[in-house]
């Protein structure tokens, strides 16, 4: 009916593999390793890609489904502000003034409150991204950035602190792999996901349908899987739950709980949100549901039914237990074909995380934050209950201007010779083997003749330029330049 | 006179010369009303989301039904505080300065406007908006498909322009539309390095024969070129504009001034789309919601004191959307929940201003809900036959009946 072309699955092209999910036993080499780094991490330094291509298939999955006991990195921010004082100033003010609307100590203590919330906010953010860029569990980092995409929860709206935000972010790193009926038992539970989706305001009298909608169409089932009914039962069952002040523990308030029968999906019971739960996971859709959630953001777009129906089996086979699924995927046929290679966008994250592991930067600088939010991911900022669409969504003229923006001020960084002996190793030499060196280390050789022959154009001098041949005292800046222009090439934004 | 401008722009753009009467002209495109101003390839129409779904009931409030009272205890509009437009609606008191933009006749006021099996989810019903395919799931968005249709130049960056971060769905098709958030910034930042900045466009845009395949990479190719150039180009085309209001500090004050000064600067721009919100006042609804329709109104008027200054309001017609309205009754925490039919506004571009469509009842309601009495896609296709002149039945997949707002 509709006259323009459709512009866009942005599934591959072509016939899907035969036997999609059993092991890969073709070639294995260093663009795959590559491959399986910026799926399952954020791409890693060039060392950790040779290492992880030095070892058998299965071992670097091994490697990277099987996280450490524990690490050296810190569990919280080291330098989250404590609030409580400010926070307990407030409540007292407004005890003793009545919480009257302009009382000006009472605005002053609030806009207190929210510029510490703001540092405590940027202190999570920096150091969940040195996190994602030192761990020595990649896939739990990355794990746990798919999850605050899927259980989204935006810190400080909706009273959400920060400290709440940052015990969210510990669950989802604490559930990474494992039981995801169990996460979303105890996602349903937290204070930071009570808050944001309103069921600390869900009673009996007035129920509050937002969570009960969002738990089934947009953490769960998706939609078309239950009844506009199927929302109001489940919302009753969700009625009561509070976060106690003092505490911050979670409780059930009897009072305010309607312990009524539910007819919900189909049953009728005197159910609570943890039985909802349990019948959400019962429905087929919802094995199909996480299947297609995990195939869209490790292995490629638009997954074709037949693939979704492949590891819909395999989480049933699992009973929904995360570790032995991703297992199965990142040894895959589908996972190294060729229609899965460089068939996603970076998202703004795994963009510049990858940036500084290639470039040995440990820690990001706090002007990574700004950047991050010209390219439209902030962390602890869903940009709505749905999460980051991702794919085509990352992409339009603001966001790609402020990626090439962000890899020519990196590669202005002084960081960047001390981190990143391989740009500068060997010396001034041959312009054709300094650009062989950069189009392989970052982009394991995915460049174009022409751009490749722009390149060796730019760093020897030639061309619309006329800059000189390369030498010892250009040899520096000349390879800065050459190493942010082939961040920009398209290649570098696809992972 | 008016009349036969526009058809050398639409037709000429075809290579094809036809008048009025012929078949082939009407087949190709309806024609915009004669009575309205400026020819239809100068106008321009911007479109105002209202993000998180407003409350109509407080927005153009019917204090006039006594219902509207018992169902709003603590959340309703005192009938003295209302900005009276009638006996029984009136706007929200922090609507001021729209309501003196009415007084001027200059809105259209669009009641119970909403579409059939209503979705509560923000989400899809965004989409239903902004594809304007509420039957199922639509890639492409009714804007997009109109700028894949009407003959625009199709080497023009910027026929539209979102004024925001993300590309709303509204406007993806076939042609890229740039996002342009705010101009400081938007662009390549200057050499670093010499000789980088002259490097860049025969590095980065290489050729697409890369050694993979990507479904991606045609569009990161085309999305980049495109952007590089935008921006370099860009200021050059609008620094000339002189801003002539004094804008609230708002986003959306700040966004409109951009889409002001775009419009004032002849860039060929047919659509501009720029968000406001969040409306989703589940919690306290009072607070939130007066402040977004006071900065609303206030950036409005700002927004066409500055066309106005350069000539350019009679040509740009304004629509806000929001997702759905909300339920009827306030819910237990003074906020509404997610409900559905709600009114919108059309201003300026020579609408014909006043109250449209019926209020829907407050007696009869969907499950808690409001009926809608309007659907959406016959504003929609207002806008693209009355004022753009095009057919609206291969955009919105269905012959939809214009309202008389433009006439």
């Amino acid at each position: 009916m509709l006259q323009t072309a459709a512009p866009s699955s942005f599934r591959p092209a072509g016939p899907l593999p035969d036997a999609p999910l059993e092991a890969y036993a073709g070639p294995w080499n260093v663009r795959l390793a590559a491959h399986l780094l910026r799926r399952a991490g954020f791409g890693g330094s060039p060392e950790t890609v040779a290492r992880f291509a030095a070892m058998p298939l299965h071992a670097a999955v091994d490697a990277l489904v099987a996280f450490p006991a524990s690490n050296a990195l810190p569990e919280v921010p080291p330098d989250l502000p404590d609030e409580s004082g400010l926070v307990a100033s407030i409540a007292e003010r407004v005890r003793a003034a009545g919480a009257q609307r302009g009382d000006p100590e009472l605005v002053e203590l609030m806009r207190q409150r929210r510029q510490l919330e703001r540092h405590a906010i940027q202190s999570a953010q920096l150091w969940w991204l040195d996190r994602m860029i030192q761990t020595p569990a990649p896939l739990q980092e990355k794990m746990t950035l798919f999850w605050h995409g899927h259980f989204t929860t935006a810190a400080i709206e909706k009273g959400v602190t920060p400290e709440e935000a940052v015990a969210q972010n510990r669950l989802f790193r604490q559930y990474a792999l494992g039981d995801v009926r169990e996460l979303t038992q105890a996602v349903s539970r937290d204070p930071a996901m009570l808050r944001y989706l309103d069921n600390v305001r869900n009673t009996s009298a007035h129920p509050n349908e937002n969570y009960a909608r969002e738990l089934m169409e947009l953490f769960t089932l998706g939609i078309g899987n239950y009844t506009e009914q199927d929302v109001r039962e489940s919302a009753r069952a969700w009625t009561g739950l509070r976060v106690q002040p003092e505490s911050g523990d979670v409780t059930l308030v009897e009072r305010q709980h309607d312990a009524g029968a539910k007819t919900f999906l189909g049953r009728t019971g005197n159910f609570d949100g943890r039985d909802i739960v349990e019948i959400i996971f019962e429905q087929p859709a919802a094995a199909r549901f996480l299947a297609t959630k995990l195939l869209s953001f490790f292995v490629y777009s638009d997954p074709e039914p037949e693939l979704v129906a492949e590891l819909t089996k395999t989480i049933r086979r699992h009973d929904f237990a995360l570790q032995p699924v991703m297992s199965t995927l990142l040894r895959s046929n589908v996972f190294y074909s060729a229609r899965a290679y460089r068939a996603l966008v970076k998202s703004p994250v795994e963009f510049v995380v990858g940036s500084y592991q290639l470039f040995g930067i440990e820690q990001a600088p706090p002007d990574v934050l700004p950047a991050l939010a010209r390219m439209n991911q902030v962390l602890f900022y869903p940009p709505n209950v749905k999460g980051w669409p991702g794919g085509a969504a990352w992409l339009n003229s603001q966001t790609v201007l402020a990626r090439e923006n962000f890899a020519g001020a990196l590669m202005a960084s002084k960081d960047v010779s001390g981190g990143a002996s391989w740009l500068l190793a060997g010396g001034p030499g041959r312009p054709e083997d300094a650009a062989r060196k950069l189009a392989q280390t970052i982009l394991q050789g995915d460049v174009s003749n022409t751009a490749s022959a722009e390149l060796i154009g730019y760093l020897g001098g030639e061309g619309t330029s006329a800059l000189g041949e390369l030498s010892g005292e250009n040899f520096e800046e000349r390879m800065r330049a050459a190493a942010y222009l082939t961040m920009a090439t398209p290649a570098y934004q696809l992972a | 006179m008016k009349r036969s401008r526009f058809l050398l722009g639409t037709v000429a753009g075809l290579g094809v010369t036809a008048s009025l009467d012929s078949p082939f002209a009407r087949a190709l495109a309806s024609p915009a009303l004669p009575g309205l101003p400026g020819s239809a390839d100068e106008r321009v129409l911007v479109v105002v989301n209202l993000q998180g779904g407003n409350d109509g009931l407080n927005t153009v409030v019917p204090y006039g039904l006594a219902d509207y009272y018992r169902y709003r205890p603590t959340l309703g509009i005192a009938a003295g505080d209302v900005l009276t437009l009638d006996a029984q609606v009136g706007f929200n008191p922090a609507m001021r300065s729209l309501k003196a933009m009415y007084d001027k006749g200059m809105v259209a006021i669009v009641q119970g406007v909403g579409y059939p099996a209503p979705d509560h989810s923000h989400f899809r019903s965004t989409e239903i908006w902004q594809t304007a395919v509420p039957e199922r799931y639509e890639l492409t968005g009714w804007l997009g498909r109109f700028l894949d249709d009407a003959p625009l130049p199709k080497d023009n960056l910027f026929n539209a322009v979102a004024v925001a971060p993300v590309l709303p769905e509204a406007l993806v098709a076939t042609a890229d539309v740039p996002a342009i958030p705010q101009l400081r910034g938007y662009g390549l930042a200057s050499d670093r390095r010499p000789g980088e900045r002259q490097a860049f466009t025969s590095v980065v845009a290489g050729d697409a024969r890369f050694p993979f395949t990507s479904p991606y990479l045609g569009a990161v190719a085309r999305i980049e070129e495109h952007a590089e150039r935008g921006a370099a180009e860009l200021p050059k085309l609008v620094g000339g504009y002189v801003t002539a209001a004094s804008y609230p500090a708002t986003q959306l004050g700040r966004s409109l001034a951009l889409a002001a000064q775009i419009i004032g600067s002849k860039l060929g721009t047919r659509v501009l789309y720029v968000q406001h919100g969040s409306f989703d006042t589940h919690v306290s609804q009072k607070a939130t919601q007066d402040r977004l329709l006071g900065e609303l109104s206030d950036a409005l008027a700002a927004f066409y004191d500055d066309l106005a200054a350069h000539g350019n309001d009679r040509r740009t017609l304004t629509m806000t959307f929001s997702e759905f309205g909300r339920r009827v009754a306030e819910n237990g925490n003074r906020g509404t929940d997610h409900g559905e039919a709600a009114p919108l506004f059309v201003i300026g571009g020579g609408v014909k201003g006043g109250l449209y469509g019926r209020h829907p009842s407050l007696d009869d309601l969907d499950d808690g809900d409001l009926k809608y009495t309007v659907d959406f896609r016959s504003v929609y296709a207002t806008a693209l036959e009355r004022w753009f002149g095009r057919s609206s039945r291969p955009i919105l997949a269905g012959t939809f009946p214009a309202l008389s707002f433009l006439s």
